[in-house]
């Protein structure tokens, strides 16, 4: 079967900015596919040319088995980054309209808008006006608007951004059910513990380039196990001038050290012993937080 | 074809659900067939009142047939509608006019006329009055006064006649105008019916093209500031939003034309059933079916032709601050016509009305205004709808492709040359 989304080479420039250079990515069925990347890196650019929002300049961009199109648009729920509805619109009108939208008669779109909206906890506000809605209700209704005609591919940038703990949860379930229920979904996000924790593969996308790519676990391995976990009492200690240290994020409760490579966990475990009381020495893959930092390094993320 | 119905579904029904379109389509004729009955009602009061005239003649001659001339006009209950009082010269006209200058402002006085020593120099007749305005009034003073001048004059001449004889040799003869069809019939028609007959209509194209246009603008950048129209490019290609946008918009104003038209032909037909038709026959000309018609055509090209414009407008910009600026060529593009209705309606058939009637952006405005006071050449009318059908088809490719790249452009607004290189795509 062909892939869920496939780019090749793709390439876009906007004035003397090349937004997108040279991406290829593919996205297999049935799974979840995670778009990481720091901002104005390209991601929004890169999920537009999959719904041919825009065009790419160069290169090729297929989905669902066709070339990105109307035809294949159909068939993709998507939620921008940029959060938008008519705010003057009834909360079901809304809804209705995003499902008419994607092809479905007014009735039947509003008797799936009205089932969604109940199911969610929005059942009582349906024919309350958007703008009455406060901020985490009105993600709601645009999510259910992603989600109207059941979609093969769900693209969501960024969907848990303002959301609260409860809200995450709802959204997540939802997005593993559809998903089990046999949906392809991309979702961009900043919070790679999340990204970790749901999705099977990943792209890590910077300055319009995909400098990372493929399942979770291969990206892992590809790092090595070369991360320490540390926890201990005393300070004043340095840890980047230990040896073998490449580099240090400082969690407060404890620290994870990155080591360079081939360097002996053993030795740095010896020279702690000598400065401080160790309470917990752990050698665990790096998470996809510190890949992110290494991958992009530290400079501003807004470039 | 679906999406395309579902965004007209939508942009119509989102407009005509509000309650502001139904007071205004409703409002809007009622206040004009107010202000007729206003301007009735007004003139009743006005012919209800005497107004009293001082009179102030240096020359003492032209008293006695001034009053003669003025005691023709008539109230309706039959007591003369002028009162002349006169009064002494004294040491000048000037200052026995200032004397008398607080009661004209207190309201005793309609007026104080002045005449001076010498009846055949210039400047010699005054009038001062609160309100100058009154056209009518001023008309029937002038002519009385001139009348009494003859008077004297003849009589200085040995010409000595009775004011009937006069009256007799200065009969006015009234030039009647008829207008000649292409069908070769004739019909009744002054310049001031034509005037505002034409006026009404121009002004109604006027106010539903820049509001319309407005309309469709403010919509696009609604969707582009909630940034919705990010979701809704997901589902439709951009031209299909466009279009969606201007049709569904356009079904409105075309359903308010259509309760327009159809309150005039219901008043039209009553008027025509009804004893009043005779004197009506000057507006029942003005609502003509003909004229109805080409309305209705010169309304939806106008309306495709602007729309478009302000659709790129409101593509390009992020405010209506912002586009105050881009909008208002294409509002003076509006007003100028509008502003010119004097001149091509008295010159219908100049070079230069021919020439402006055939040029799209001013095309719908005034060929309908050539249309109402004469027929011109059917190639005229036939070359004026093709040209506007060409730039309109023009137009919606051009802007078709700035609202692709447009509505996805927030900061700062692009240069005119920066549209305009987007629009040749």
């Amino acid at each position: 079967m062909d892939a869920a989304v496939s780019v090749r080479e793709a390439v876009k420039t906007f004035g003397h900015h090349r937004a997108v250079d040279g991406v290829s990515l593919d996205v297999p069925r049935g799974i979840i596919f995670g778009l990481i990347g720091p901002n104005g890196a390209g991601k929004t650019t890169t999920i537009r040319m999959i719904l041919d929002i825009i065009r790419p300049d160069a290169g090729e961009v297929r989905v669902l088995g066709m070339p990105a199109g109307e035809s294949a648009r159909d068939r993709i729920g998507y939620l921008p980054e940029e959060r938008g509805l008519y705010r003057k619109m009834k909360v079901l009108e809304m809804v209705e309209y995003q499902g008419t939208l994607k092809g479905a008669r007014p009735a039947e779109a509003r008797r799936e808008a009205a089932a969604w909206l109940d199911r969610l906890g929005l059942g009582e506000w349906k024919d309350r006006k958007v703008e009455d809605l406060s901020k985490g209700m009105q993600q709601k209704v645009q999510f259910i608007g992603a989600l109207m005609r059941k979609p093969e591919l769900l693209i969501l940038d960024e969907p848990f951004s303002g959301l609260d703990p409860v809200n995450q949860n709802l959204f997540k379930d939802v997005m593993l059910e559809q998903n089990r229920e046999g949906a392809t979904i991309i979702f961009s996000t900043h919070q790679m513990d999340t990204a970790e924790r749901l999705c099977r593969e990943i792209a890590l996308i910077d300055r319009g380039r995909i400098v990372l790519g493929g399942s979770l676990a291969s990206v892992k391995s590809r790092f090595g196990k070369n991360s320490v976990l540390v926890e201990y009492d005393g300070d004043g200690l340095s840890l980047q001038e230990l040896p073998g240290v490449a580099r240090v994020d400082d969690y407060g409760h404890y620290r994870e050290i990155r080591l360079r490579n081939g360097a002996d966990p053993q030795a740095l475990l010896r020279a702690l012993v000598d400065k401080v009381t160790i309470r917990r020495f752990e050698i665990v893959e790096p998470t996809l937080h510190n890949i992110f930092i290494e991958q992009v390094g530290e400079r501003p993320a807004d470039a | 074809m679906h999406k395309l119905l579902m965004v007209i579904r939508r942009e119509y029904l989102e407009r005509v659900r509000k309650k502001s379109f139904w007071l205004g389509t409703l409002l809007f004729p009622l206040l004009m067939v107010g202000l007729i009955f206003i301007q009735i009602l007004l003139a009743d009061v006005e012919t209800g009142n005497q107004r009293k005239i001082a009179l102030i003649d240096t020359t003492g001659r032209l008293e006695q047939r001034f009053r003669e001339k003025l005691a023709e006009e008539k109230l309706k209950d039959g007591r003369p509608a002028f009162v002349v009082e006169s009064h002494p010269a004294g040491e000048g006209a000037d200052v026995a006019a200032r004397r008398l200058l607080p009661r004209v402002v207190s309201g005793d006085l309609f007026g104080i006329i002045t005449v001076g020593k010498d009846l055949d120099a210039e400047k010699n007749f005054r009038l001062y009055a609160k309100s100058v305005g009154n056209l009518d009034v001023q008309r029937t003073l002038q002519g009385a006064l001139r009348q009494a001048v003859l008077g004297v004059r003849l009589e200085q001449s040995n010409m000595k006649l009775e004011q009937k004889e006069l009256a007799a040799l200065l009969a006015p003869i009234e030039l009647e105008s008829f207008q000649v069809a292409a069908a070769g019939e004739a019909k009744r028609k002054g310049f001031r019916e034509a005037y505002f007959g034409t006026f009404t209509f121009v002004f109604i194209l006027y106010m539903s093209l820049l509001l319309y246009g407005i309309a469709v603008m403010r919509g696009i950048l609604e969707e582009k500031s909630n940034r919705i129209m990010e979701v809704l490019l997901g589902s439709l290609s951009p031209d299909q939003l466009m279009t969606g946008k201007i049709l569904g918009i356009g079904l409105v104003g075309l359903t308010q034309m259509a309760i327009y038209t159809a309150t005039v032909g219901i008043v039209r037909l009553y008027i025509a059933a009804s004893p009043l038709a005779g004197d009506w026959s000057g507006t029942l000309d003005a609502v003509s079916p003909a004229r109805m018609v080409y309305f209705l055509v010169f309304f939806i090209l106008g309306y495709f032709l602007y729309t478009s414009l302000f659709a790129a407008v409101g593509a390009v910009c992020n405010s209506e601050q912002e586009a105050q600026n881009l909008q208002t060529p294409l509002v003076m593009c509006l007003v100028i016509p509008m502003v010119a209705t004097f001149f091509f309606v008295a010159n219908p058939d100049s070079t230069a009305a021919v020439v402006v009637s055939m040029i799209p952006l001013f095309a719908p405005m005034v060929m309908f205004m050539r249309i109402s006071v004469l027929t011109p050449p059917f190639w005229q009318i036939a070359l004026s709808i093709l040209l506007l059908a060409g730039t309109i088809w023009l137009f919606f490719k051009a802007v078709g492709r700035i609202f692709r790249i447009g509505v996805l452009m927030y900061g700062k607004r692009p240069t005119v040359p920066e549209i305009l290189r987007w629009a040749r795509g």
